[in-house]
């Protein structure tokens, strides 16, 4: 049985948007599922919906075995939830924002109680425990926020852009719950502009863009499509005829062949090329004929950069979506 | 039940946030007193024109008009909980979702439980005692919180539906007044305009005040008393359908 299923789910706002236009995927059980896209693709949208948040306008959509229309009880059980902004009651303690989470779920008494610490140890806030929330740090909210929705013992994790805005260590540490969480064996189902780390822990991942899925795959399916590895070359700083250099470095490539493009780069020359690896010698050859000096070069298989690139137009910058990040829920938040 | 249970953690939320927030507290405690001494001091040589002790008559006006804007602070705590995406948060859990409104309008009449016996006990010292002795005092606090309960509903659907909190103090602002005033809570109707006059008999707040106003000072008047929870039964009924059809629409 899937843990998420999804079958033509449109949705269609009242003002007539089309957020989601009839989309298909599944997400097995125990996977660490990634939902990428440029912003306003409808990764939100689907989101909501799946977790009962927004209704849908057609199609099907079974969440951990049941009918998220039909029976969205048992589905908010099955799931957690973390929104795109840190969601906490800052008027009450780490603690109490933990134990409220377990009341709404039906857990009480000694086995709440135990449940809780665990995870204030889990999430390291122990000593933070009993503290107002608002006196935390950003990244100890992200943390409290992270195992407000883990209480219930959730079997599918619903997380929403999870690591934007937090410094490079707190993301680290966010990431490295989410994978821990995922070998005990729960479900992700993630969105994120943070490609690397996708890379690095999703087993399988679909893009949208414009309300529609461009790919899906494993990450090393996807980049084998792009067919092209990028090959780097860079030349020496400073040079004053860099620029007639490059003109003639560009020729000889040409005349090389097996090579499917040519682009300049700040610091010298891109080229994608098939098997780029095996036309590493060459390159050296015949530059080393013409008299051209190389201050580097490097050959790196495509990323998932340049899956999203292919897919959707666009780069994902991660530092820009502060910035320019989509609304919530019902909208940003106040404080 | 887990409807009983989830509306009893709600309050519970309410009441933690309502007593950290020591600014709220204060002011929510500060208003009855200053309305009671304010209103009492300013308007008593109207207990000449009326014939009456004019602590005794105002004190059930206070005690509602207190409980009339108390209420109206409901809708803007909402906002607050829709703009932070903690409703989200909480409409993602099973939570009943009647739990959510129910959890928010029992804090509501608490807190105005709370406040008018502040204002009792304060009223006790400047020689106001009811008629119908402690049974009184227990049904006045009672009638008072229903009332709150039931216009807490309206400041919740304007919440809900307007999403911004300014509004809803920009409508309660103006209401309170005019319905204050245009009522029996400060005046007999024998001494107001032929037209306010009208006004002031269908005004709902008339109703309950006549009722406590009754309890103070008459004793157990069953007509006062069944026409106020007739009326106020009715603006709950309004308010608590408007408030759910505006959560319904905000749930979807």
């Amino acid at each position: 049985m899937p843990a998420v299923q999804v079958e033509n789910l449109v949705k269609t706002y009242g003002d007539g948007t089309q957020a989601v236009k009839g989309i298909s995927f599944k997400v097995d059980e125990g996977e660490f599922f990634g939902f990428l896209g440029p912003n306003g693709a409808g990764k939100s949208t689907t989101i909501k919906i799946l977790t009962t948040l927004l209704r849908k306008t057609s199609g099907l959509a079974n969440v951990a075995g049941h009918d998220i229309e039909h029976d969205a009880q048992n589905v908010r059980k099955l799931i957690g939830v973390q929104m795109q902004d840190t969601v906490i009651d800052e008027d009450l303690t780490g603690r109490e924002n933990l134990i409220l989470q377990g009341h709404l779920h039906q857990m009480h008494g000694e086995v709440l109680k135990e449940r809780v610490n665990t995870l204030l140890k889990i999430v390291d806030l122990e000593d933070a425990a009993d503290k107002r929330s608002a006196y935390y740090s950003g990244g100890m909210k992200k943390r409290l926020d992270l195992a407000s929705t883990l209480v219930h013992r959730p079997k599918i994790l619903f997380l929403d852009e999870p690591t934007t805005g937090l410094d490079p260590q707190s993301r680290a540490t966010v990431w490295s719950y989410l994978k821990e969480l995922n070998q005990e064996g729960i479900t992700i189902f993630i969105t994120t502009q943070y490609l690397e780390e996708v890379d690095r822990l999703c087993r399988r991942l679909a893009i949208l863009d414009h309300g529609e899925i461009v790919a899906q795959g494993s990450p090393s399916e996807l980049k084998s499509e792009i067919g092209a590895d990028r090959i780097t070359l860079g030349f020496e700083n400073g040079n004053p005829e860099a620029g007639a250099l490059k003109d003639k470095a560009k020729q000889l490539l040409v005349n090389l062949g097996g090579i499917t493009e040519i682009v300049d780069s700040d610091e010298g020359i891109v080229i994608y090329a098939k098997n780029g690896g095996f036309l590493v010698p060459d390159i050296v050859r015949a530059f080393d004929g013409a008299g051209i000096k190389l201050a580097s070069i490097g050959v790196s298989s495509p990323t998932l950069d340049d899956v999203f690139l292919k897919h959707t137009g666009r780069r994902i910058r991660p530092e820009e979506i502060d910035k320019s990040r989509a609304s919530g829920m019902f909208g940003r938040r106040r404080r | 039940m887990t409807f009983i249970s989830d509306t009893y953690y709600m309050f519970l939320r309410w009441m933690k946030k309502l007593v950290r927030n020591p600014i709220l507290l204060f002011f929510s405690l500060f208003q009855p007193i200053i309305f009671l001494l304010l209103f009492t001091q300013l308007f008593s040589s109207f207990g000449v024109l009326l014939g009456v002790n004019y602590t005794l008559f105002a004190t059930a006006g206070i005690v509602l008009q207190n409980a009339f804007s108390s209420a109206f602070q409901s809708g803007t705590a909402i906002v607050d909980d829709i703009k932070s995406g903690f409703l989200a948060k909480i409409l993602a859990t099973p939570a009943s979702r009647a739990s959510i409104l129910l959890g928010r309008l029992l804090s509501d009449a608490f807190r105005v439980f709370a406040q008018s016996l502040i204002i009792l006990v304060l009223a006790y010292g400047l020689g106001v005692f009811p008629a119908t002795g402690i049974l009184g005092y227990i049904l006045i606090l009672v009638t008072v919180a229903f009332f709150g309960l039931a216009w807490s509903g309206i400041s919740l659907a304007l919440g809900l539906r307007t999403k911004s909190a300014e509004t809803v103090f920009g409508i309660a602002g103006t209401l309170t007044f005019p319905l204050l005033f245009m009522s029996t809570a400060l005046m007999k109707p024998a001494l107001m305009p032929a037209w306010m006059q009208s006004v002031s008999a269908y005004n709902p707040i008339s109703f309950a005040v006549n009722a406590i106003r009754d309890l103070i000072m008459t004793g157990y008047v069953w007509n006062s008393f069944s026409q106020a929870y007739g009326v106020i039964s009715l603006i709950a009924v309004l308010t608590l359908g408007a408030t759910l059809y505006e959560f319904r629409k905000v749930v979807s």
